[in-house]
């Protein structure tokens, strides 16, 4: 546009330029005076820039036995157009000016006279370069304003999308349970549906853990009063059937808790459950004193606000089985800390306790085995630290703690692969 | 010892006050959520059995009621709900100590055991020692220098009441609220009449009187 606008003006500008060329040629013409020898040019009439070396304006005169060239070309020859009319295209003229030409043809006293008249349009050159550079300076600025502008009005029309993207990510790592409603209406619904799944499987996971919760007690009432009946007189004078009664009822007790305790597990973690450090582990250290006794010293430890991504529930079986485990063996001390690594979090518990020679920490590991041969509680407590870990993509492994017994180390990737 | 046991199987129930009243504990048992809120503070009971899966009123609600009206007795919950979770949420609630079914019944016993000594401030340890004396809980019989000292079921109790108040001034009214529950007719000469034989068979300066205010436990034997 702006080139074909210069490109007009310059057309026109040429034009006007040609009406004034063929003036000054046909002043020149006037000029000529029949002298003594033939026609002279008179230089009265000829204008004084004609005379002043280099001044832009220049002509050639050519007579059919004579040449007469304005002074002002000095000693220079330009390659003079044949065509007549205005030049085509500028030529090469002294000083490096360039000059625009015009060619008229006369005749005068019976002679055939030639006048080329040129100007320089190197100005004129110039200014259009100007202006064609001011021009483009202008257009730039323009179009950087322009994309300014236009990056500001997408930001700010994407920006509720953005935000949207910014609170499933938190939700993703637990740092918020719902997405903020107040968003324009065109996502209005995905962020209620969004809402409204949460919920959903907040729900469902609840009720049935509740319902799992009722299962167990409907289970495990009977079961502990068939353990009261079996201490009874009459059964004392029938061991081995008192014996094999026992062990019967404890495979069942055994077999009911550990599956009902993995069911109540949510294993694969839901967008926004969380775990926050701060508030469930003096809870749960309290609760541990109280079943341990506070001859126990429970200390932990956890980055400022820390807030696991994993369900809550989840996390205090698996702390609490871990740590109640190390309770149970420890002489004075248990320590959790929760560190947050490149891939993930790290939980140790330490105890000072007699600990688990390295060849044996493998079999202990392994599903069914017991750490623990105490009666009370729970010995399926590792089992479920197992299952927990693995449907977590975790690693887990017993080392030796700097306390002097068993340290159970835990690696937990951020995110779900 | 007096405990109430709120627990709505009647079978698991029944085993439990028998088991707890072979080993010397007077028991009241309660099935309704309602009644136990109620109950809990006004009879002065020693420790409570809570079961959480309650007719009427959860027991979680109950507790924290008690709690709320200034009940100091321990708790203890029996409960169905093994997971970590609900066990904070009980003793968030107030309770001191939770037992998950099934359990055996010694395991019930040496937790209330346990727990009746720690809310007196004494260590948890096989015997209770007291002055210098040493009562064999499960057993029933007293240790008394070097000597083992059989005791009947009414003068264990009664033992075990002064070994865990030592000190105290304990009116006969008070003890008898202690030793028997609700429902025996409560008679201040059977009291008497342990308070004697104990301190036949284990030395007048043991037991105290103070006329017109009761009894108190000094620990002193010749």
């Amino acid at each position: 546009m702006l080139q074909s606008s210069l490109w007009l003006l310059e057309s026109e500008l040429r034009s006007t330029l040609k009406v004034h060329l063929a003036e000054e040629a046909e002043g020149l013409l006037s000029a000529m005076v029949q002298g003594t020898q033939g026609l002279q040019l008179d230089a009265t009439r000829i204008n004084p820039r004609y005379r002043r070396a280099f001044s832009g304006y220049y002509f050639h005169i050519q007579l059919p036995n004579q040449v007469w060239r304005s002074r002002s070309l000095w000693d220079n020859t330009p390659d003079w157009p044949e065509a007549l009319g205005l030049g085509a295209e500028l030529i090469k003229g002294p000083q490096n000016q360039h000059l625009l030409t015009y060619r008229g043809s006369y005749r005068r006293a019976g002679q055939n006279i030639v006048i080329t008249v040129a100007q320089d349009y190197t100005p004129i050159l110039q200014s259009f370069q100007r202006i064609r550079l001011i021009s483009f300076l202008l257009v730039g600025a323009a179009l950087l304003i322009l994309l300014v502008v236009q990056r500001y009005v997408m930001a700010s029309a994407l920006r509720p999308l953005e935000l949207a993207r910014r609170q499933i990510l938190q939700l993703q790592r637990g740092q918020r349970q719902k997405l903020d409603p107040s968003v324009p209406d065109e996502l209005q619904p995905l962020v209620e549906q969004i809402n409204h799944l949460l919920d959903h499987t907040d729900i469902t996971l609840k009720r049935s853990r509740n319902a799992l919760g009722n299962l167990g007690h409907a289970l495990k009432t009977p079961l502990a009063v068939l353990n009261t009946l079996i201490q009874h007189e009459e059964l004392r004078q029938h061991p081995t059937l008192k014996a094999s009664l026992s062990e019967q009822l404890k495979q069942i007790q055994q077999r009911v808790s550990l599956e009902l305790n993995r069911a109540r597990l949510a294993t694969d973690v839901l967008p926004g459950s969380h775990f926050d450090c701060q508030s469930e582990i003096p809870a749960l250290l309290k609760t541990l004193n109280m079943i341990h006794g506070t001859q126990l010293t429970l200390s932990w430890q956890a980055p400022q606000g820390c807030q696991l991504p994993r369900d809550r529930e989840d996390m205090l079986e698996l702390l609490g089985n871990l740590l109640d485990n190390a309770c149970k063996w420890a002489k004075t001390q248990v320590h959790l800390e929760i560190q947050s690594t490149t891939l993930g979090y790290r939980l140790t518990v330490d105890d000072d306790g007699p600990g688990i020679a390295p060849e044996q920490r493998q079999q202990a590991m392994q599903r069914g085995a017991r750490l623990d041969e105490r009666p009370s509680g729970h010995g399926l407590g590792l089992d479920i630290v197992g299952d927990i870990i693995s449907a977590w993509n975790g690693q887990w492994a017993l080392e030796q703690s700097p306390l002097g017994g068993l340290r159970v180390r835990i690696e937990l990737p951020t995110a779900y692969a | 010892m007096r405990l109430l046991l709120v627990e709505d199987q009647v079978e698991l129930a029944d085993e439990i006050s028998a088991a707890l009243k072979r080993n010397g504990y007077a028991v009241d048992w309660l099935t309704d959520g309602r009644d136990a809120d109620y109950q809990g503070t006004s009879e002065p009971y020693d420790l409570i059995i809570l079961d959480l899966g309650l007719p009427g009123k959860p027991g979680l609600e109950v507790l924290a009621n008690w709690r709320s009206r200034g009940l100091n007795a321990p708790v203890l919950i029996l409960t169905a709900r093994s997971s970590w979770a609900e066990r904070i949420e009980g003793l968030k609630a107030g309770a001191d100590d939770y037992l998950t079914k099934p359990f055996h019944p010694e395991e019930l016993l040496l937790r209330i055991q346990a727990l009746l000594r720690r809310t007196k401030g004494l260590i948890n340890q096989p015997l209770l020692e007291v002055g210098g004396l040493a009562l064999d809980e499960t057993r029933q019989i007293c240790h008394c220098k070097n000597q083992e000292v059989e005791l009947t079921a009414g003068e264990f109790r009664l033992l075990r009441y002064f070994m865990l108040h030592p000190d105290q001034l304990l009116s006969k009214s008070q003890l008898a609220e202690h030793l028997y529950d609700g429902e025996t007719e409560r008679d201040s000469n059977v009291i008497e009449v342990h308070i004697n034989r104990l301190r036949s068979k284990l030395g007048r300066e043991l037991i105290e009187t103070r006329r017109g205010q009761g009894y108190r436990f000094t620990g002193k034997h010749p």
